[in-house]
């Protein structure tokens, strides 16, 4: 079960839009800055497959800059 | 928040967040997420939350208060304030009790036949406008004047100074700011030509080196300090403490350094002399952005009635300047301040290194002090010759001590020469002030008249006969007290205290108005780092207690004002702040309009074009340089800041063989002030019941003094008896003593001196002789 | 002959160093002599809160710990080992060297703490390290019985969560500082106990938000009071 955690940068004033796009996708946690144009991402998918596919979806995010992956864990499935 | 091991998943979501925060902390030093941090609140569901500054302090924390059935019942630190980030300390966390006191002032009293007695508010004020016109007939408008504080809020201040200036037409308009801000103001003006620092607490996040100047921040400023300790956690900053006494904020520094009192000024000058002998001045800032001037020296200490002082500027060059810092290598300067002259070149080495960033703090040390202006214009020497300054990071910065000592007073100018934009001396600027007020603008004397130490002078000989006090304690906080409270005493004069509690003033008062206090009413602060910051009214006043800006807008009515305090009772805090706002219309001082202020957790100063500057001076950041170079020092008409030659030159009065001993005054982390709101909150008194005086535990013992034993405290004007304290908050140097002021019955400031720094006029809390005796 | 040369050339570049020295020596004589100034006390100053920033430079490792549950501290046990309130803990483990004083024998684990298996437990921090005369104060348990029975009657320790005096207030310190200065010791890390572990270790200057209330150590405090006449001759 892969956890990653990001830091997304939106595109100039499009940080609400990015929230909203991101907040709707299930595997997704945010966390917004309050006085900054970035916000942390957090994914938490089944697996492998699952990832990948999620990893497309953000892609396709219009407001979405750049996405930079800070920390990357996997844990066996039971707990 | 601590995350348990048990759920493994949940855990390794909390480190993927913990990293992420981490690396973006690295990125945008200052982010904040608030959201997370506002989870670990507890959220009372019935609460009713909204924002404030907090009461006490001039760091201006956002705070938010609960309340419940009209009562306020919590506080929580804003975790969307940029100033604490949702912290607080102890005074700050409690200070909603401070309403609740017992003996809360509700009705107005007025003494009759040696006896307060209770009236209405309606008489009190009638009493009090009669009482001004009567003296101002019989002895002259300057017979009338008004004492008030950096607590005022701004309408407070505003309404006072409109009243007296522009209405009555005297500017016997003072405030304890005086006391505590005037060094760091004239320090300001003389260096910039510009009051209030340049830079703002985000410079925190950013500087490399922290020197805090005689500056006690880990009791004084705790939640600024908080972010020092946060950023060295974080960054491996240094906290270098320069100081004459050992305190919590030396025990928390990387290194501690101690100076003998008074002696500040000499170091100041080895940093620069070092500064220059190795080559680490920054030659093209210096160059393109700063002249060099000397003032007068000798200048006295103002121990006398009617003492005048004014510096006269001489402009020097840089070789001279070079030749007079001869007199301050390390190696003599360290023979006068006891620092070793190792100490001052590692102090030096940081300043001098180009790729340090450095912030220096200091507050009463510096400020409290017989050449306060001139330590003021030493340290900004410093930064100035290493091109320090106005920039993320390097800031000189100034701490004030009170919610509004910034916004009420040095903004909206409640002190004897200052409008709310530019002085009474300008004529240009008398007349734009009397044009917003519409008065006439002969109503505006162009002469100052006293300054606070002078006024109560003027109110013992018979010069001033009727005073008003608002929101301050002077029968505690004066320098040299006996003499100012038998002169209020005496026969003929008329004294109007507004207040919440009885205190020691309003025993002297003739009348004694309820005032209420701060979420009482609606009102403005302005904190240290320009930021202006707004609260509504959330709970009811007790009583008949009424706002001091309603009390001063009463008066004026009834004084025949009506056309200039025009306001109405439900938006008169509104009108008030807009009309204010119409001094400050320009790129240098714009203030945020009040939709702005109630929206946020305020906003600084100057506020152009919907933006805060956080630095001033520096093109990048500030739309009001103009010069079109990188840096523009815009208060002075060339544009350039100054440096200025300041020799050393002793106190006022230093210790010799009768009075062996250094005084030094000041606070504890516990209470604010003069305690008549902090002592009436259980847990700060619990903690903290009476004052003490400090000894060095080698005097102790030679003296055979320990902790809880009383001790007789002599000096020229008088004695004290209080409970020794060895080895506990705090430990001054050898033959040093130190004694909180906070204590209205241990009244420190019965013995203390009256000198002050000639060109501020604030008096030197912190150096006077004394013998110290076991009792 | 190249010999004696030899020896002249010698004696002339000795003479020559001789004079530069010499030269150079009287010259840095003229030089105002500098002293440095003697500090004279050098002792260590000591605040009663002497220990309070002590361990702060873990307090971010105390913050991003983990918590293991199954292997926590009560209060109970806390107490349970102390004959009183207040009282200096006694050793529950048999001790490693009879005839040494404590020290560094014991300050091998209790200094820095860590899980111990053969207890099953984390060791706690010692808030005194400075003090190595460890078994002056604290002792073994040998037995569980008594020489005769005591009429002692152990004293309520403060109670969690009643301490604050606003909803969300930071609560009081109902302690002694004395040789408790160092919070972190005690208030985080694995082995404290987990009704006293503070949320946010990170703060380090605990004091300008947690103050001491004077009353329980008997001070007598209550209400402030205005004393009217001590300033009226």
């Amino acid at each position: 079960m892969p956890i990653k955690s990001y830091l997304a940068h939106p595109h100039s004033g499009k940080k609400n839009e990015l929230i909203e796009a991101l907040s709707s996708i299930e595997q997704c946690e945010i966390m917004p800055a309050q006085n900054k144009e970035v916000l942390i991402l957090i994914t938490e998918t089944e697996d492998k497959t699952e990832e990948a596919m999620l990893k497309e979806k953000l892609e396709t995010i219009e407001s979405l800059k750049l996405l930079a992956m800070v920390s990357g864990f996997n844990t066996p499935q039971n707990n | 928040m601590y995350t348990s091991l048990t759920n493994r998943r949940k855990f390794i979501k909390k480190m993927a967040i913990l990293s992420a925060m981490t690396a973006a902390a690295t990125m945008f030093p200052g982010i904040l997420f608030a959201d997370e941090q506002e989870k670990g609140i507890p959220n009372s569901a019935n609460l009713d939350w909204k924002k404030a500054p907090c009461r006490f302090c001039g760091v201006g924390c956002g705070v938010l208060v609960g309340t419940e059935n009209g009562k306020a019942v919590a506080v929580k630190g804003d975790p969307k304030s940029p100033v604490n980030k949702g912290l607080c300390c102890v005074k700050g966390y409690h200070s909603i009790m401070a309403l609740y006191g017992k003996d809360r002032l509700t009705k107005p009293l007025v003494k009759r036949k040696g006896q307060y007695v209770e009236t209405s508010m309606e008489e009190a004020l009638d009493l009090v406008a009669f009482k001004m016109k009567e003296t101002i007939k019989s002895h002259g408008k300057d017979a009338v004047s008004i004492y008030g504080s950096g607590q005022w809020t701004i309408p407070d201040g505003y309404a006072a100074s409109k009243l007296f200036k522009g209405c009555i037409g005297t500017n016997n308009v003072e405030a304890n700011a005086r006391l505590c801000m005037a060094s760091a103001v004239t320090g300001f003006m003389t260096s910039f030509g510009i009051d209030e620092p340049m830079g703002c607490y985000e410079d925190i996040d950013h500087a490399d080196v922290f020197f805090l100047w005689g500056n006690n921040m880990a009791e004084m400023h705790p939640v600024l300090f908080s972010r020092l300790l946060d950023q060295r956690l974080k960054r491996d900053v240094k906290i270098i403490d320069f100081a004459t006494r050992t305190t919590r904020t030396s025990k928390a520094s990387d290194k501690s350094i101690l100076f003998k009192p008074q002696t500040d000024l000499a170091v100041a000058n080895a940093i620069c002399y070092e500064i220059i002998n190795n080559g680490w001045v920054n030659t093209s800032f210096v160059e393109k952005h700063c002249n060099f001037n000397k003032g007068l020296t000798n200048m006295g200490y103002g121990l006398e009635d009617n003492y005048k002082f004014k510096d006269k500027p001489e402009k020097i060059d840089f070789t001279a300047f070079k030749k007079f810092l001869e007199d301050y290598t390390p190696e003599k300067v360290e023979k006068v301040s006891g620092v070793s002259a190792k100490d001052i070149k590692y102090m030096a080495a940081y300043y001098g290194d180009p790729n340090k960033k450095i912030m220096s703090l200091w507050c009463m040390g510096m400020n409290q002090h017989s050449r306060g202006t001139w330590i003021n214009n030493l340290v900004y020497n410093i930064h100035l010759l290493t091109g320090k300054i106005s920039s993320p990071g390097n800031s000189p910065f100034s701490l004030t001590g009170q919610p509004s000592a910034c916004g009420t007073v040095r903004e909206v100018g409640t002190l004897t020469h200052k409008l709310p934009h530019g002085v009474v001396m300008n004529e240009k600027h008398r007349e734009f002030a009397a044009k917003i007020w519409d008065v006439p603008v002969e109503n505006i004397p162009s002469k100052p008249t006293y300054h606070t130490v002078e006024m109560f002078r003027a109110l013992d000989r018979g010069d001033i006969r009727f005073m008003w006090i608002q929101v301050t304690n002077p029968m505690v906080t004066m320098p040299k007290l006996k003499r100012y409270r038998d002169g209020a005493k005496k026969e003929g004069r008329f004294i109007v205290v507004s207040d919440i509690y009885p205190t020691p003033t309003t025993d002297i008062a003739d009348v004694i108005l309820p005032s209420a206090m701060w979420i009482e009413r609606e009102g403005l602060f302005g904190n240290s780092e320009r930021r202006t910051q707004h609260f509504d009214q959330m709970v009811d006043p007790p009583g008949e207690a009424m706002s001091d800006t309603w009390q001063l807008v009463e008066v004026a009515k009834r004084m025949g004002y009506e056309k200039q305090f025009y306001y109405k009772e439900e938006t008169h805090i509104e009108e008030i702040y807009n009309e204010y706002r119409k001094h400050h219309d320009n790129k240098k001082h714009n203030m945020a309009p009040l939709e702005v202020l109630k929206s946020q957790p305020g906003a600084m100063w100057p506020f152009v074009d919907g933006k805060s500057t956080k630095w001033r001076f520096n093109a990048k950041y500030d739309p009001a340089c103009s010069n079109g170079k990188d840096f523009h020092f815009y208060g002075k008409p060339d544009g350039k800041a100054i440096i200025w030659q300041r020799p050393y030159e002793p106190a006022a009065e230093e210790p010799d063989s009768e009075y062996p001993y250094w005084l030094n005054t000041g606070r504890v982390v516990e209470h604010w002030h003069t305690g008549s709101m902090t002592r009436r909150i259980p847990v700060l008194h619990k903690a903290m019941p009476h004052a003490y005086v400090e000894l060095h535990p080698h005097d102790a013992k030679r003296l055979q003094i320990r902790t809880g034993d009383n001790v007789k405290l002599t000096t020229r004007r008088g004695e004290i008896v209080l409970p020794a304290s060895i080895n506990q908050r705090g430990v001054p140097a050898p033959m040093q003593v130190f004694v909180p002021f906070f204590d209205e019955n241990l009244l420190i400031n019965d013995i203390t001196l009256d000198s002050f720094c000639p060109i501020s006029k604030e008096p030197d809390y912190k150096k006077c002789a004394v013998k110290v005796e076991k009792a | 002959m190249r010999k004696r040369l030899g020896i002249i050339s010698l004696f002339i570049l000795l003479f020559l160093a001789f004079i530069i020295i010499w030269n150079y020596s009287y010259q840095t004589g003229l030089k105002e002599a500098y002293i440095p100034i003697e500090n004279g006390d050098d002792s260590e100053v000591f605040l009663s809160e002497n220990g309070v920033f002590e361990n702060s430079q873990l307090a971010l490792d105390y913050a991003n710990m983990p918590v293991d549950e199954n292997h926590q501290r009560t209060l109970k046990t806390y107490y349970d080992n102390r004959a009183y309130y207040g009282a200096p803990p006694s050793i529950p483990h048999p001790v490693k060297e009879e005839m040494s004083m404590g020290g560094n024998t014991c300050l091998q684990c209790h200094q820095s703490g860590g899980f111990v298996p053969k207890y099953n437990a984390y060791t706690p921090i010692t808030p005194h390290p400075e003090m190595i005369n460890c078994r002056q104060c604290h002792m073994v348990q040998n037995t569980e019985t008594y020489f005769k029975q005591t009429a002692f009657a152990k004293k309520q320790a403060p109670i969690v969560g009643i301490n604050n005096a606003l909803p969300g207030s930071p609560p009081m310190i109902p302690h002694q500082i004395q040789m408790r200065e160092n919070c972190l010791s005690c208030h985080a890390g694995p082995a404290a106990p987990k009704e006293i572990r503070v949320t946010h270790p990170e703060r380090i200057n605990c004091m300008q938000c947690h103050v001491p209330d004077n009353t329980q150590l008997g001070i007598d405090a209550i209400i402030f009071t205005r004393d009217n006449n001590s300033y009226d001759e």
